[in-house]
């Protein structure tokens, strides 16, 4: 047994710290407290993780996959949410399923790619893969929600990678899903072809090339014709679906109050609890999704750039924890969850920033939330399981 | 392996690197602007209206003061359409003009005021709709409220909703302010305006103000000056009551020894509180379409001929340039005058008499006969030497002046040539091309009463700021050019004509009158009655003109108007020096 990773550790509890200031002073002591309530939750994830032998882990990943897709299934019959229905509602807690799905697939992912190594786009390699990721991500989509749906997909990419798979190759995977997402709007389908040509011509031989561009028109023309075949009411929630960030006030009122929030914070911030966005109300979801603007509000572009090092060295940590462990199935774990929470924080601040569309998506460890904080937790226990005990 | 790690971390690094450059453009390099966007966001400029000044009558009588009122303003920003179409049903304001007046926007998302002085009614009905009216606000503001209405119409004037016109005269004003229309409320809207005061306010993501903001001070409102009135508040009200019967009118008082202007009524009137809240159109439109004109100041600006009022001027003339003595007898009257093939009528026959008698019984036929005599630039000089030709320069706007025949005006009117001497015997009975406006008149007695000197008339006494005398009348003597013993004669006539000629009904038994009743030809509908008389005859004091339009003869109607403004007048002066 290796020695514990005290320098992951030790950025986790400064990420979590900061958090929770971030909380206080975004919401109040009413929310300060509720999330002091689920550290303890958090750390009995992280305990369980760590110390659970991971052969037992691994030997139940199934059972655990197929619980969450029941999970799954019944949120989608009796959850509740804003519009969509997205978790349990039980007391005064929120259990989400989507959360929990991103450790379960990501688990039982590292369980069958760590028998293959040296990857090959072939139907008996990639097969199965697809199928346990798939499965979970249509069944998210379904709440509807898009964010948390594709942040298993990064997972799935990395894994793949990381057994052997060539970059191009993931690429030709993603094609007929991305193909048919663009296919929502011709405004975006046609750059994206042209940007696929490009890379298909200059890699691959003509004949694959042009079927691969084949496929993807193929898959492209199907969304217009699937929204033909819509009703109205249907047509209008697609529109939603791919734009939530249409809000009462206006398009785009959210992200540009976000962008205000973070801009006016300057150089050295507005001063803790002295962010007028945030404490006027202007951010919606101050403590949850807009945690970030809240803070760069108060703490300014030195304050961003301290907590944007701290997740970049929490990433190279978990991703050199991936290299040293000699274990296949460790090493995936590793990839999948660094992949997962760097997914989570570029397009949580990336959306607040206004590179990405808005979203709803929390910011690991920092944002107000129970289920987000146990997962997060308890992916930390696995790799600090996978980086002290070898198998 | 290694390459693979290599490449992972590179896509993270390269991710938070694209989030750093964002950052670093959002706080850096637009920093400054967001900050002031966030301002934006957060700091509401509220305008705080200043009160407009008060103005009083001699006595601190309040003219015009204010009351409190209910304002709706609206706060574009913060505002949707459905809600504006939802106010313009309430206010009764068409979609247009509320968007019109919603137009200009302020760096602050400020609110702008849409309509003032609404009823407590339409208040009510916004805030109970309000969730269905974002962005829209009720607030109390100080607003003009004249105690009086029509009464001071004419010599306060009104205030209004500023026009395009006027706000583009001068930007220190927004839109829906308040100017002064007419009146000391227009002439002296710089004094009265005072400075509205600015707060600024933080306000939530709903529009709700939490408190003012610390680190700016708030600028109160400083209210207007305070204006003091030479206008005698009883004596204003008299003549009011007494003037009114008569649809068109105009009465003006003035003391003789300032020039203070002690009232000032032209019938008929409106009520100036009608201009402070959105006028209703149709009551607008019968102001408007009013054939009476209620908005025309008859004191300054209507000229009428002065009629016989004029006869003691014209012989104050021929005594001066020797055409007649005091004690000339011309052709006796026997109820007109031949000249030509013409009959210049007479209103009676009076047979025999002086240039006193004359005065006294008003006798056309005299005049007339003075009028063979009179030379029309010798007249046109005497006029242009009472000034009549020049404006008063009295404190409000809109003074007319009436017009001074001369010859090339009747060359002009008649042709060169083609006008006759009979022209100048109607001038001499003071019909024709001469006209004068009430004020005119009313100087002119001034004038003869004070022995040729008059004052400048004037309605503001003092200004006050904050009870700190800022301004004092300072009355202007004139000085007209005129023989005393002459106007000796004419005083006494002017007596006389009281005393025992047409004015008999002006009688007073404590105080004696001097005075001239008039008549200004209007064919062809009735004459208009003139009286202009002033008091005590032997020391004079006071001089008021009345004329009455449509009224007839002069004597009967407008004398007794007179008679009981100065009655009112001595009576008020003894009270108040009793006090």
């Amino acid at each position: 047994m290796r020695k514990i990773d005290l320098t992951l550790i030790l950025i986790v509890t400064f990420l979590i710290i900061i958090g929770l200031i971030a909380i206080y002073s975004a919401a109040g002591t009413r929310y300060l407290f509720r999330q002091l309530l689920f550290l303890p939750f958090g750390l009995v994830g992280l305990l369980v993780a760590f110390f659970t032998p991971r052969r037992i882990i691994l030997g139940t990943a199934e059972i655990l996959y197929i619980l969450t897709l029941i999970m799954l299934i019944t949120v989608l019959i009796w959850g509740t949410g804003p519009g969509a229905k997205r978790w349990f509602a039980i007391g005064a807690f929120n259990i989400q399923p989507s959360e929990v799905a991103k450790f379960t697939t990501t688990v039982v992912l590292a369980k069958y790619l760590s028998y293959r190594r040296n990857l090959k786009l072939d139907f008996p390699n990639i097969a199965g893969p697809a199928f346990l990721t798939i499965t979970p991500v249509l069944l998210i989509l379904a709440e509807p929600d898009l964010s948390t749906a594709i942040s298993i997909l990064p997972a799935f990419a990395a894994m793949l990678y990381w057994q052997g798979l060539r970059p191009l190759h993931i690429l030709l995977l993603f094609i007929p899903p991305f193909s048919f997402v663009a296919g929502f709007s011709i405004y975006f389908w046609i750059p994206f072809f042209i940007l696929l040509a490009i890379i298909v011509f200059l890699r691959m031989k003509f004949l694959p090339a042009i079927t691969t561009l084949i496929i993807s028109s193929a898959f492209g023309l199907l969304s217009p014709i699937v929204i033909s075949l819509l009703k109205d009411y249907q047509r209008a929630r697609i529109k939603n679906f791919f734009a939530p960030w249409l809000d009462p006030h206006g398009i785009g009122w959210n992200a540009i109050q976000s962008q205000i929030a973070i801009g006016s914070g300057r150089v050295l911030g507005k001063g803790y609890l002295k962010g007028t966005q945030k404490r006027l109300g202007f951010l919606p979801n101050r403590h949850t999704d807009f945690i970030f603007s809240s803070i760069a509000e108060e703490f300014g572009l030195l304050g961003s750039i301290v907590l944007l090092l701290l997740f970049f060295l929490f990433i190279h940590r978990i991703l050199l924890t991936a290299y040293k462990t000699r274990d296949q199935n460790g090493a995936l774990l590793c990839i999948g969850f660094a992949a997962i929470i760097t997914y989570q924080i570029f397009v949580n601040i990336g959306m607040l920033l206004g590179v990405l569309p808005i979203t709803g998506i929390t910011l690991p460890f920092i944002s107000y939330g129970g289920s987000s904080l146990l997962v997060t937790m308890t992916m930390l226990g696995l790799l600090l399981n996978v980086g002290t005990k070898p198998e | 392996m290694k390459i693979r790690l290599r490449r992972l971390n590179q896509i993270v690094i390269i991710s938070l690197a694209i989030l750093g450059i964002r950052l670093f453009s959002l706080q850096i390099i637009r920093g400054e602007r967001y900050a002031r966007l966030s301002d934006r966001n957060r700091i509401r400029k509220i305008i705080l209206t200043a009160p407009r000044g008060r103005i009083f009558d001699r006595n601190g009588i309040p003219l015009a003061d204010t009351r409190p009122s209910w304002t709706i303003a609206v706060i574009p920003t913060e505002t949707n359409d459905s809600a504006l179409s939802f106010l313009s049903a309430i206010l009764k304001i068409p979609m247009p003009e509320l968007r019109r007046r919603l137009e200009p926007i302020a760096a602050f998302p400020s609110p702008v005021n849409i309509c003032r002085d609404v009823s407590f009614k339409i208040v009510a009905q916004i805030e109970e709709n309000n969730f269905r009216l974002p962005g829209v606000m009720t607030r109390v503001d100080p607003v003009r409220n004249y105690p009086y209405g029509p009464i001071y119409a004419h010599c306060i004037g009104y205030i209004g909703e500023i026009t395009d016109a006027e706000l583009a005269r001068d930007t220190s004003y927004h839109r829906l302010d308040y100017i002064g229309k007419t009146g000391i409320e227009a002439r002296y809207e710089k004094r009265l305006r005072g400075a509205d005061g600015t707060q600024f306010v933080e306000v939530d993501v709903r529009g709700r103000e939490i408190g003012p903001l610390p680190e700016k001070r708030v600028q109160s409102p400083i209210s207007g000056n305070d204006i003091y009135l030479t206008i005698n508040h009883r004596l204003q009200q008299l003549a009011y009551e007494l003037s009114k019967p008569y649809e068109r009118s105009a009465v003006v008082g003035i003391a003789i020894r300032t020039g203070e202007i002690l009232c000032l009524i032209s019938n008929p009137a409106f009520d100036p509180n009608l201009f402070l809240s959105h006028l209703n159109s149709a009551r607008w439109d019968s102001l408007v379409s009013n054939p009476a004109k209620p908005f025309f100041n008859r004191v300054i600006s209507a000229a009428y001929p002065p009629g016989s009022t004029f006869k003691p001027l014209i012989a104050l003339l021929a005594l001066e340039k020797q055409l007649i003595t005091p004690q000339t007898n011309f052709i006796p009257c026997n109820g007109g005058f031949r000249y030509g093939n013409r009959t210049f009528r007479c209103w009676s026959a009076h047979g025999h008499l002086n240039l006193i008698e004359a005065i006294e019984q008003s006798c056309n036929s005299y005049f007339y006969q003075i009028g063979l005599r009179l030379n029309v630039d010798t007249l046109s000089k005497f006029c242009r030497r009472l000034k009549l030709d020049q404006p008063s320069y009295i404190d409000i706007p809109g003074e007319k002046i009436g017009n001074v025949p001369s010859r090339e005006f009747l060359n002009r009117r008649y042709g060169k040539g083609k006008w006759t001497q009979g022209v100048m015997l109607n001038l001499a009975i003071g019909q024709g091309e001469l006209t004068l406006t009430p004020l005119q008149l009313a100087l002119l007695y001034a004038c003869i009463a004070n022995d040729g000197t008059y004052f400048q008339p004037y309605l503001v006494d003092r200004i006050e700021s904050a009870g700190t005398v800022i301004y004092t009348a300072n009355p202007k003597q004139v000085k007209v050019e005129l023989n005393s013993s002459q106007l000796k004669i004419i005083k006494t006539a002017l007596t006389r004509v009281v005393e025992y000629g047409t004015a008999r009904g002006a009688q007073l038994p404590e105080i004696s009158i001097a005075g001239k009743t008039g008549t200004a030809q209007n064919p062809p509908k009735p004459d208009h009655a003139w009286f202009v008389g002033y008091a005590p005859a032997e020391d004079p004091e006071v001089v008021f003109a009345v004329i009455l339009e449509n009224a007839g003869q002069g004597g009967a109607a407008a004398a007794p108007i007179v008679s009981a403004l100065v009655r009112s007048y001595f009576l008020s002066k003894n009270s108040y020096a009793q006090d």
